[in-house]
Order: structure tokens, then sequence, then C-alpha cells
């Protein structure tokens, strides 16, 4: 029997006090007190300078801090705009914190957020991260206006960022989603995101709050439901991605783990869609174009390299259950050049990545595993990515990412057709 | 029953303010008079309230509707005589309703003898009466207040042949306080009133008397100086008078008014009433608390005035930009209900003529801290009419009843002073008095029944008020605290059904009596006090301990 989740009753009395907002934003935390309080007041202005008339409220949903971030939340001081008489906005500055967990859990942060969107009937919101420590109140304008003022429903954000950065967005989701779902978010697992109310009470009715496969990344599940179930959505131009706290990051196989199980959850669940879905569309974007930069940064190419070709040799008998032949082969070829020519090639990849997928859904074995064994064929592409971009400008990367996309969109039919096949 | 003599009574004053020209006219010239307005006397004193604030009456050639006064001691043959008003005097004294009536200090209009005189010539002894200069370089900081008419603070004058000196409208010259002559002039007029039994004065635009340069002119120490010394001379000479201060400027401005209570004794809280309206539309207790918050202490023998709206435009000088705009957007959508920085409507149309949004209005004027003042045909609904100039929209014939002219005049409907409203929703037809002293449950019965039940008790008039807040923050909720008795009143100001917990905790054991119908409510426990109110609705609890 599934398990109820029910919404805790001093949240619900909040929402009460609160009643119909225009605009909500969420703030999903776990232990973020050094860096929260800036969260906080830079919704606040966001809400003062572009939201002076409409009805407000930030939500801070915390799964059980223990440095005292709920208390830092309640107690965050936002400098008002002055008028010199000391009058402020024309509303009541509203400020909800509930805990939702004993333990965090970006799934459950989400689900809380949402629920409270659609109980106070909210017509745009925004989800922003308490670790992200450079969010301003662009960030958050940039956001909403797109779901308040042009009535999108989904909004992905778009930022400044290494060239080295987002590899995992760049070389699998991005590529990914946007050949088999047919629209390309380029953030598919954002930590800022905007969406209506409309979205909000879409996702939260779905049946998938007990699904532990999207629990860890339900970002990437909401954007791609926006786009199955007919939603508008676009991307909006935010800023320079700034790095959390070092080692906040989760590590590679935790997150292909995420995102990646996250993904084939959703490709299984919307097979009917995609499969019907030819010609991709262009997503709109608000702002200027994301730039990225490309000082110089150390990577250890040869341990990535080392890794790939070990993981390949390790899991030879796990991979040819997975990979078509002719793709294991390929494969095996590429682990037996040298560092310097071995080049994992974007159609040799998307092939990779569609057979995973497909043997994901045909559970050929069991689906965690299978997702692991996707590591060292990931640190293969991401290698022979650093090997031809050593000394590319932001443009030529982006006309590479281009060239990937259209790899994958190319080998869509090959998916659709290894999909269909008995396992 | 006869007026009391008693040092406080502005404190307990429900003010009715009114123009004699719009209230009835006896002799059927289109205007209304003071014999009309002494025979609508017993309407006023049905209605309960027990103070009357005239615009001015006064000889002048109403180009600013009387403030423009010609000659400050005598009657506009327009109203009646003297001997009128003295009449009308003595009969609202004999139902217990004193009179207040204006004073236009801060300039004549250039009509006046005084102004005739003064720019006849540079020699001669009345110029310096006013406030002259070669050029209209001088007190370059002053802002202009009549922002739609007037270009400048200086006016050229053909006739001496140099600039005089005028705050609102060119045909408005200031006068020059400066000058010992002018203050004990304006005494004598003040004492010419008062002689004759008048109780106070409504002293018009005082923070502009005295002018200095490199200053904005308002509010000056020398002003405050000024006005102390007619409050000592009032107070020696004329007990139990009093003086109310037109200042429209931010609380801790107009504290100054009140000085150590030895200025005025009542002075306007302009600033709260655009944030009335702002809360009800916003749904919101926030920009009433705000302001309230702000407001100082004022001396214990002092009193602030409140209202929602009055013969000026809805006055949005006192409110951000941002406030403004919204004020506009919500309130004065058409353009033609814009003048100066305000708004030039009434009260009913504003409310979309909500009763329960005119209810709800009308009890926070009645329960928040202030003497409360009632505008001329508010009680009734009345509504406006924004295609007529200036803010003539909102001084149309009273609504006595449904026939010729509204009951306000026998006359020609040609002649009138003004047209009558005449639309389907406020026309006299459908809101006059007599239609409304008929309908045991009209607009007018209501306001009737609220001004008695405030004035059962002193509570509203003298007591404290402390903010209560409930996490509900449409529910303006506050208790009011007077000799160890307290009234609880609960504002939903919101148009949807609303429930509110309130901390009452102080109050624990006392027993909520709702003071319209007298039923008893539960006893205040030791949980929060839990209440439901429709959409607009308000209590009034009084809270016993037995």
């Amino acid at each position: 029997m599934v398990e109820e989740i029910l919404l805790a009753d001093d949240f619900v009395r909040q929402l009460m006090s609160v009643g119909e907002v225009d605009v909500l934003v969420g703030i999903p935390s776990f232990n973020n007190a050094l860096t929260i309080a800036n969260t906080v007041q830079a919704v606040e202005q966001s809400f003062q300078l572009g939201f002076a008339r409409q009805r407000v409220v930030l939500v801070a949903v915390d799964g059980g801090s223990g440095d005292g971030t709920r208390d830092v939340v309640m107690n965050a001081r936002t400098e008002k705009s002055s008028s010199g008489r000391g009058l402020t906005s024309l509303r009541t500055e509203q400020r909800v914190v509930t805990q939702y967990a004993n333990a965090p859990s970006a799934g459950l942060a989400l689900r809380t957020i949402l629920a409270a969107a659609d109980l106070l009937r909210a017509k745009a919101c925004a989800v922003v991260s308490p670790a992200t420590p450079n969010v301003t109140t662009a960030w958050i304008t940039n956001l909403l206006e797109p779901v308040y003022r042009d009535k999108f429903d989904f909004v992905a954000p778009l930022y400044n960022r290494h060239k080295y950065d987002g590899l995992l967005s760049r070389n699998l989701l991005y590529p990914m989603s946007r050949s088999v779902f047919g629209q390309g978010i380029r953030e598919l697992h954002p930590s800022e995101l905007g969406f209506s109310g409309r979205l909000a009470s879409h996702c939260l009715g779905q049946d998938v709050w007990n699904q532990g496969d999207i629990q860890d990344a339900p970002e990437i599940w909401m954007a791609l439901t926006a786009i199955s179930s007919d939603f508008k959505c676009c991307q909006a131009f935010l800023g320079t991605k700034e790095r959390g706290t070092a080692g906040t990051a989760p590590d590679i196989v935790t997150a292909v783990r995420q995102n990646v199980g996250s993904l084939f959850w959703c490709l299984d669940a919307d097979e009917n869609f995609w499969m019907q879905r030819a010609t991709p569309e262009a997503v709109p974007s608000f702002g200027p174009q994301s730039e990225l930069t490309t000082e110089p940064m150390n990577l250890n190419r040869q341990r990535i390299y080392e890794l790939f070709r070990s993981g390949v040799q390790d899991l030879g008998p796990i991979l040819e259950t997975i990979l078509a032949s002719d793709t294991m082969a390929e494969i095996r070829s590429v682990t037996a050049q040298s560092e310097e020519k071995c080049r994992f090639s974007g159609e040799l990849w998307a092939r990779t990545l569609f057979d995973f997928a497909a043997s994901h859904h045909h559970a050929v074995l069991n689906r965690d595993h299978l997702i692991q064994a996707l590591v060292p064929l990931y640190r293969g592409r991401i290698h022979s990515f650093l090997v031809e971009h050593q000394d590319s400008t932001a443009q030529q990367m982006e006309a590479d990412t281009e060239n990937l996309c259209v790899q994958f969109e190319k080998q869509k039919p090959y998916l659709v057709e290894r999909w269909k096949a008995k396992a | 029953m006869a007026v009391e003599a008693q040092p406080l009574w502005y404190k307990d004053a429900i003010i009715y303010q009114l123009h004699v020209r719009t209230f009835c006219d006896s002799n059927n010239d289109g205007i209304g008079d003071f014999t009309g307005l002494l025979q609508k006397l017993d309407y006023l004193q049905e209605l309960g309230i027990n103070t009357i604030w005239l615009l001015p009456f006064f000889p002048s050639p109403l180009r600013d509707d009387g403030y423009d006064i010609a000659d400050y001691t005598s009657v506009h043959p327009n109203y009646g005589t003297l001997d009128e008003f003295r009449a009308f005097l003595t009969a609202a004294h004999e139902r217990g309703i004193r009179i207040i009536i204006e004073l236009v200090a801060n300039h004549t209009s250039d009509q006046h003898p005084w102004f005739q005189e003064a720019r006849s010539s540079t020699n001669n002894p009345k110029r310096d009466w006013y406030v002259w200069s070669d050029t209209d370089d001088k007190y370059k900081e002053v802002r202009i207040i009549f922002l739609d008419t007037e270009l400048s603070n200086w006016a050229w004058d053909p006739v001496s042949k140099s600039y005089y000196w005028h705050r609102f409208f060119s045909h408005q010259p200031d006068l020059n306080w400066d000058n010992p002559a002018v203050f004990e002039a304006m005494w004598g007029v003040m004492q010419f009133w008062l002689d004759m039994g008048v109780d106070g004065f409504r002293l018009d635009a005082i923070p502009y008397l005295i002018e200095r340069e490199g200053t904005n002119g308002e509010n000056l120490p020398e002003t405050h100086a000024i006005l102390r010394e007619l409050r000592r001379l009032l107070d020696k000479q004329y007990p139990g008078k009093m003086l109310l201060a037109e200042a429209n400027q931010w609380p801790a401005d107009v504290r100054a008014y009140f000085g150590d209570g030895d200025e005025f004794h009542m002075a306007f809280h302009f600033p709260l009433m655009p944030r009335m309206f702002m809360a009800v539309r916003l749904e919101d207790r926030k920009p009433i608390i705000e302001i309230l918050e702000q407001t100082p202490q004022i001396p214990d023998s002092c009193q602030w005035c409140i209202f929602l709206r009055n013969h000026d435009e809805l006055t949005l000088e006192m409110v951000t930009d941002v406030e403004r705009d919204y004020m506009y957007d919500e309130y004065a959508k058409d353009k033609q209900m814009r003048i100066n920085l305000g708004i030039r409507r009434r009260l009913a149309p504003m409310m979309e003529n909500d009763r329960r949004r005119i209810e709800l209005l009308t009890g926070m004027l009645m329960s928040m801290p202030g003497t409360p003042i009632i505008y001329y045909g508010d009680e009734i609904g009345m509504g406006d009419n924004v295609y007529l100039g200036d803010r003539n929209g909102v001084r149309t014939p009273m609504q006595w009843n449904g026939g010729w002219n509204a009951g306000f005049s026998g006359a020609d409907p040609e002649r009138l002073y003004s047209a009558v409203i005449s639309n389907p929703v406020y026309g006299y037809a459908a809101i006059n008095v007599e239609s409304q002293r008929r309908t045991q449950h009209s607009l007018l019965a209501w306001m009737k029944q609220i001004i008695h039940v405030r004035d059962s008790t002193p509570i509203f008039s003298r007591g404290s008020i402390e903010f209560l807040r409930p996490s509900n923050h449409r529910v303006l909720a506050y208790v009011r605290c007077y000799e160890n008795k307290q009234v609880l009143v609960v504002n939903n100001l919101s148009s949807t059904a609303q429930a509110v917990e309130l901390d009452l905790q102080d109050y624990k054991g006392s027993i909520p009596i709702e003071m319209f119908g007298g039923n008893l409510f539960p006893r205040i426990g030791d949980a929060s006090y839990l209440l439901t109110l429709a959409p607009y609705q308000f209590f009034w609890f009084r809270l016993r301990r037995i």
C-alpha cells in the first residue's frame, strides 16, 4: 500500500494565514545556515522591486537541518527600499517555514513547494537554491516574469558557465532530452526554476511521489512532464553559475545515477509522447545568451582516461548485456587507443546512451546497476570532450554541442527500434 | 438640550462637514443658505452628530469655492445675513450641536480690500500685509501645491508692477505673517466670531504662513510661534474653544502643531486616510498599521481628526510613489477622476456602491483613535460627478428626496448652483434621505446606529489603541482601552470570508459582548480566540469581566 504523504499541521496553518497569492518562491534547504539569509533577502527584494502590488509569499521547506537554518530564515532581515518615511511595500510580506521531513529529499521538498503553490492558487512560482552563493534579485525576477506576465508554464535557467562546468548537462541530459522529447532545455536539472501554478497542480496530481527513481532529481521529471503534457516552456538567462561550497557537489557516480535514473524513468513514463515526436522545436529564451568562460582549469585527463579503460574492462560482461554488439565493439576499439588519440565520438555516444535507455526499459539487469555501469563510458566521453576542447573557444564549443544534438536526433530511430524490440 | 461646557468636548465630537451652499435652499434662488440649514438641524440631531464644520461662507468671488475670502467678518449674500447665521448658531447650540467655522489665515482673495489697498501703492500702509518681490526668484525650494493650474508660486501684479507670493491659486495672495498688523487683524477676525458664539476654527493651510529663503516654506519655527500666540490668546479670553489644524503633512511633522498642548487642539491625520482605502483594496492591513505605528504620541489634551472623504480631492501627497500609482490605478482609472495629486470622488462611488465596504470603512473611521468627520451626503451614499470642474463633483446639492431638485431647492433646476446627481445609480431618485428614513435597514439607519454605538462609550474617543497581529494579514484587529475598560475591534478587509485566531491572553476571563446586538460571545480562555468573519464584516466587542 502506498504511504500517504500529508502536509504538517503547522504548515497548513501557516498557509491558511497567507491565503491566495499571485507569486510564490520556494527555497528547499538542508544545513544552509551560512548562505540562506542571502537567498531570503534576494527573494524579498525581488518581491519589492518586481511584484510590489502582487500577493507574494516565500516558502522555505527544510529537510531537518541541524545548524539552525530554519531560524535563520525566520530572522533574516531584508533591507527595505527607501521611501524616507519608513514606509515599505504595499502588502504584508509573507514568510512560511516548515520542516517537511527528518532527512533531506529533493522530491519531498519539491512536492511540499508544489503543494503550497496549489493550495494558495499561486499563479507564478519559482524555486531557488540556498546553496547558490550568488543568487540575485534579478535571477528571481527573470524566473517569475515569463510565467506571471507572459504565461509560460516552465522556465529553465540559462547560466554563464565555465566550459568545463555542467558537463553532464552538455553531454548527456541536454542532447538526450532534446532529441527524444523534442525540446532543448539546456539545464534539465537546475537548482533554480520557474513554473506556473497550473503546472504545479498538474505535477502534484501525478502518482509519482513515492517513486524512488525521481526523488533525487525531480526537476528533470518536472521539466520533461511539462514538455510531454504540452505546457509552454522557455529558458531565462540568470547569470554566472558560481559553485557552492567545495565538497557539496555529488560525486560522478551519484550524479550519473540520480540524473540518468530520473531521465530513463521519464522515458518509460512518457514513451507514448516521445515516440510520436518527430521534429524538435526551439525553446524560447529570455535575456542575453549564456556564455562560456574559457580560463584555464586543471582537470586530470589521464586519470579520467584510465578510469574509462579500466571500467570498460572490469564491466565488460555487464556492458555486453546492455549494449548492442557493434556498439560494444566500437567502444573496445576506443579503449585500445592511446590517451592522446582516444576519441569517443558523438555518434557512438548517442548509440551508447540509447542502448542503455532501451536496456533500462527492458530491465535487462537491475536498473540501478545498469545505470552505474554507464559511469566509465561517461568518463570516456568526457575525456574526449576535454581533449577536443582544450583550446576551443566558447563559440566552437557551442557549435560542437549543436553537432552532438544533431547526432542524437539522427539516432532517434535507432532508439525507437531498440525500445520496441524484445529484450 | 444645549451645548455643555466641557473643556475637552472636541475629543468626543462626531463632526459633520458641510458647505451651507450645498445643504438646503430656503429662498429658492438655487443656493443653499443658513435659514435652510437651520431647517435641517433636526435631521442632523437625529443622525447623532454633535458638531458641524462649516466650509467658508464669507463674501468671496468664489473662484476657489469660498476659500478666496474678500471679507472675513460677514456672510456672503448668497447664503444669508449675519443675523441668519446667528439664528442658525443659536438653534444649533439649542440642539447640543457645536459649530466650527473656517479661518483661512494663509491668504485672502485678491478682491479683499486689504489686497486692493496693498497693491495700490508701494507706500500704502497695508503694502506690507502681503509678500512682495521685484523678481520671482525667491524661495525656489518651495513646492507648488496646485500643480494642475499653477506654474509658479509668484504672480505678477500689473497694478503695482511687482510679484506677489501665493501658495495656492494666483488670485489668492498670501498674507505676510511676519507683519504684526496681520496677526492683530486676524486675531480681530477670530474675536468677531468667538464673541458671536462659534465653538472653534479650522485653520486652513496652516503650514505655509511663513516663508524663509533656503527652506521649503513649510512648518517653519516662526509659524509655530505665531500659532502658539494665537492659542495663548484664545485660552485666556475664550476658554473651551477649539483650534483644528489643516496641515497636510507626515504625522511626525504634524506633531509639532500640537506643541506641548499649547498650539492646536486637533489636527487632521491626512496620511491615514488614503491608507484606509488602500488596505481595503489590497485586502491587507499593512498600510494602516505602518502609518499608525509611525504616528507619534500627542499631548493628552490633543486629538487627531480622522476622515474618509471631504470637500477636497482625496489627497495622495503623503504617500509613496508606488502607493500613489496603486491608488490611481485602483480608484481613479479614468483620468477625469484625478486632480492635482489626488482623486476627486466620493466614498460610495469609490466603494463601487458596495454597502459592505462603505460600512467597513465607516466602522474603521468610528473605531480608530481620533475624532471622526462625516462628509455631508456620505451618510446616505451620495455619488459624485467627476465631469464638473475643479472639485465640484463632490460638492453637489444634498439629496433630500426623490422630488423637485432632490428636495434641495424650489428653484428652477437650471438655476441651481450645481446640477443634482441624477444617474440611475446615485441619482436623487435612488439615493435620498426620505427614502432611507422609510427603510429600516438603509445606510442612513445604519449610520445612525453606529454613531449611537460609538457615542455610548468614551473608549473610542478617549482610549488608547493596541494592535493585535494575527497571522491572517487580511484581518485588522485592535483593542481600545480607557479607564480599565476595553473594546475589541476586528475588521475583515477581504472580499472573502476569513477565519482569524486572536491572541487575547491579556484579556483572559473576559466575555466579549458584541456591541450592535448586545449578544454574548464565548469567554476568552487559554487558547487563541477563533473568529470567522463574512466578507468585509467587522465586530466591536466590549470586553466584560463578570
